[in-house]
């Protein structure tokens, strides 16, 4: 008679899964002493109860013309996705053919939309062009990496049932392009949803949309208006079905249009002082190798701030996959009674429609400047967006035995059917988490995002294109490596979970 | 008249070999029926012979290689994408061109698919789906008329009825199917394959349904096989 095996031994593909997940954990917890986990604030209950109390009595009449800021959010939001469509097909259509492609797509998307804003705003200021070049940029990246990926999947029997001679265009659009068009389509629009967020965000850096309204509110302690504002947030997001109807599209287009603004006066000398030495370090520009060593001596500590930049990805990564698996049964049909699936559902739609930026400001303020508020704000908003991908895709599934606990349905019916997909998003988002986790240096975490964001107000272009630069290699790498431990069996046919 | 001829040849996809040493030859005017299993290499003939044959043969592909998401009339057309200008048929996307609509109507009325022109083919049974197949095959408007299984998914009276249709219009027919009955009373020449070898090559005249029966292994190793079959097409169905 055999012994029964031990702890995690054996080779099935779970167990493998099981193990590197618990790694991932393990390893998380032995670097969390390395973190700054400080709660600064003298009073954080006191300051939680104020927001909350400002969150259920919202004051609605308190808001300053808020139909401006919200035509603005989703003018910008609009456009930038459109944009960034237009220019991300056509390289969608080169993504697999060439490495310069791909190469110049993963380094777009590498920096995240905030950057960009702050990048643009040297040369365009707050206007229409940087807000709008800040979202398109590196969507038009994203937009080539996922549609290149779903045209890669198009069926090939109707390709294949054409003809002889019939020209490239022509095959496409009618064998290839119908085929996929519903794919596209549902990508693009949630898309559309990212940059309603990223949109609120650009308020961070001074452009008016409804985050700058938000972001003021919450600074002077107006949490009635701040409430307010979420709200009219929340509903945006939740009827985004309805005013961003398929057949709506081209009016709102239209009629953004007229709420686009201001447009800023290029002067074409002054961007090109910009592009061509602002952002080049001098010694590098006169071709004088020596003064580059004093240049890069000058630089902030980055070691540092990149550790902390990993370590709060890694944090972020095995918190999400920690709170995802905590969650999703509460907006899963298997589990629970109507009513509460229906608070379980809401509370993730509003930790995932909610920008992370904005969670971890509003820790922030609770908790004071340390990595946790940015912790949790990561864990919570990557956490509820799989958790409610993972609720769904549990939904379609059935269970064979029906009169099992809770508990057994949960761990012997279930889990082991989701887990390859939950952890292939994690994978996906690991490079979200990172990109964000730069961004949340903006709030005073020292990431490289902190040093970024000072080297601009600085005035230091090229200090700050250079850490752009360092947070864009390390994004492609931990892409790379997550790409590495993604379970591979596992085709995510859902374009819109990365 | 020879239409093409086979001699000695392995055919197979790539290094693999499907049809080791195969010889054949076709008639032009000969009504071909191609019998067995399937596996015995029926397809990777067909896509041979389309393959030399090029455009002077009409072809309708095994499981229809219709968009489910164009129109009827779209996937019709389809069938002479290759005879336009990128420009035009970029338009007729947007805006059917006015004889291509008339042509294509008349040819789905003879197929008993009237009325569903702008239908899109992801809302049809799949017979229906079958017929637009067809119809796309004769908007081609060839001699010659390749079919895989062409009549699979269509119940016999109307297998019988789109057979007819098939041969009236092309002087010429190789098709590949199952219905025994419909291969011996309406081809001229009936080809057995079974592992890759032409086992059976004679006039349909000369043949009984007992010998075409005989395509098969014996009756138990076929009723394994026939399930085996139903659970491939339980897998196509449900994958993604």
């Amino acid at each position: 008679m055999n012994a029964a095996p031990g702890l995690l031994r054996g080779n099935s593909p779970g167990l493998t899964l099981a193990r590197r997940s618990l790694a991932l954990i393990l390893l998380c917890l032995l670097l969390l002493p390395f973190a700054d986990l400080r709660i600064i604030a003298v009073d954080p209950w006191g300051e939680l109860w104020r927001m909350l109390h400002g969150f259920v009595w919202p004051d609605f009449l308190g808001l300053e013309n808020p139909l401006r800021a919200i035509a603005l959010t989703i003018s910008v939001a609009l456009w930038g996705t459109f944009i960034g469509a237009i220019l991300g097909f056509p390289l969608a259509l080169l993504f697999h053919h060439s490495r310069l492609v791909r190469g110049f797509c993963a380094f777009v998307r590498a920096i995240h939309e905030l950057f960009w804003a702050l990048l643009f705003i040297q040369v365009f200021g707050l206007s229409a062009v940087t807000a709008l070049s800040a979202l398109a940029i590196p969507y038009a990246g994203i937009f080539a990496k996922v549609y290149a990926e779903i045209l890669e999947l198009t069926p090939r029997a109707p390709t294949d049932a054409l003809p002889d001679g019939v020209d490239r265009l022509s095959r496409f659009l009618y064998a290839e392009l119908p085929q996929v068009w519903e794919r596209l389509a549902s990508y693009t629009r949630y898309r559309f949803e990212c940059a309603m967020r990223a949109s609120v965000l650009l308020g961070f850096v001074g452009l008016p949309t409804l985050g700058f309204y938000l972001e003021s509110a919450f600074r002077e302690g107006r949490f009635g208006e701040a409430g307010a504002l979420l709200w009219v947030f929340y509903a945006l997001i939740a009827t985004l079905q309805w005013w961003g109807h398929r057949r709506l599209l081209p009016i709102l287009l239209i009629g953004a249009l007229f709420w686009l603004g201001p447009w800023p006066e290029v002067d074409g000398d002054l961007l090109w002082r910009f592009v061509s030495q602002d952002l080049w370090p001098a010694p590098l520009l006169h071709g004088d190798l020596a003064g580059m060593g004093s240049w890069l001596a000058g630089l902030p500590d980055l070691l540092p701030a990149i550790g902390n930049t990993l370590l709060l990805a890694l944090m972020g990564t095995a918190g999400s996959l920690v709170l995802a698996l905590l969650l999703w049964p509460l907006a899963s049909r298997h589990f629970g009674r109507p009513w509460q699936r229906v608070g379980g559902r809401l509370m993730l739609v509003v930790l995932r429609s909610t920008p992370e930026l904005m969670l971890a400001f509003i820790f922030l303020l609770m908790l004071g400047p340390s990595m946790l508020p940015a912790w949790l704000a990561l864990a919570l908003h990557n956490g509820a967006v799989i958790a409610f991908l993972v609720a769904r895709h549990a939904d379609g599934l059935k269970t064979g035995m029906t009169d099992l606990p809770a508990s057994g349905r949960y761990a012997y019916e279930l889990l082991p059917r989701l887990y390859p997909n939950l952890l292939a998003l994690i994978c996906y988002r690991a490079e979200v988490i990172m990109r964000e986790t730069a961004l949340l240096g903006m709030l005073g975490v020292a990431t490289l995002g902190f040093y970024i964001d000072s080297s601009f107000q600085y005035l230091m272009f090229d200090q700050a294109f250079f850490l752009l630069l360092v947070t864009a290699v390390l994004n492609i790498g931990i892409d790379a490596l997550s790409r590495r431990f993604r379970p591979r069996e596992v085709p995510l046919d859902d374009p819109c979970s990365r | 008249m020879a239409l093409l001829n086979f001699d000695n040849v392995d055919l197979g996809h790539g290094t693999h070999v499907v049809l080791p040493g195969l010889t054949l030859s076709f008639q032009a005017g000969e009504r071909v029926a191609l019998l067995g299993q399937s596996g015995a290499g029926k397809s990777t003939l067909l896509a041979e012979i389309r393959r030399r044959l090029g455009n002077t043969a009409a072809w309708c592909p095994q499981g229809h290689g219709l968009v489910p998401l164009l129109s009827v009339y779209h996937n019709v057309y389809m069938g002479q994408l290759e005879r336009h200008a990128a420009l035009v048929n970029l338009f007729n996307l947007a805006r059917p061109r006015r004889e291509a609509w008339q042509t294509i109507e008349t040819l789905t009325q003879e197929l008993g698919l009237e009325g569903l022109l702008r239908r899109p083919v992801e809302q049809l049974s799949g017979g229906q789906r079958q017929r637009v197949a067809i119809a796309r095959a004769f908007y081609q408007q060839r001699e010659i008329f390749l079919g895989d299984e062409p009549l699979a998914s269509v119940d016999p009276h109307q297998a019988l009825r789109l057979l007819e249709r098939i041969q009236a219009r092309h002087a010429t027919s190789i098709v590949a199917l199952h219905q025994h009955r419909l291969a011996l009373s309406h081809f001229d020449r009936i080809i057995g394959l079974r592992d890759g070898r032409v086992v059976l090559d004679a006039p349909a005249r000369e043949l009984t349904l007992a010998r075409l029966d005989a395509l098969y292994p014996d009756a138990a190793a076929m009723k394994g096989e026939t399930q085996g079959e139903a659970k491939d097409e339980d897998r196509v169905a449900s994958a993604p």
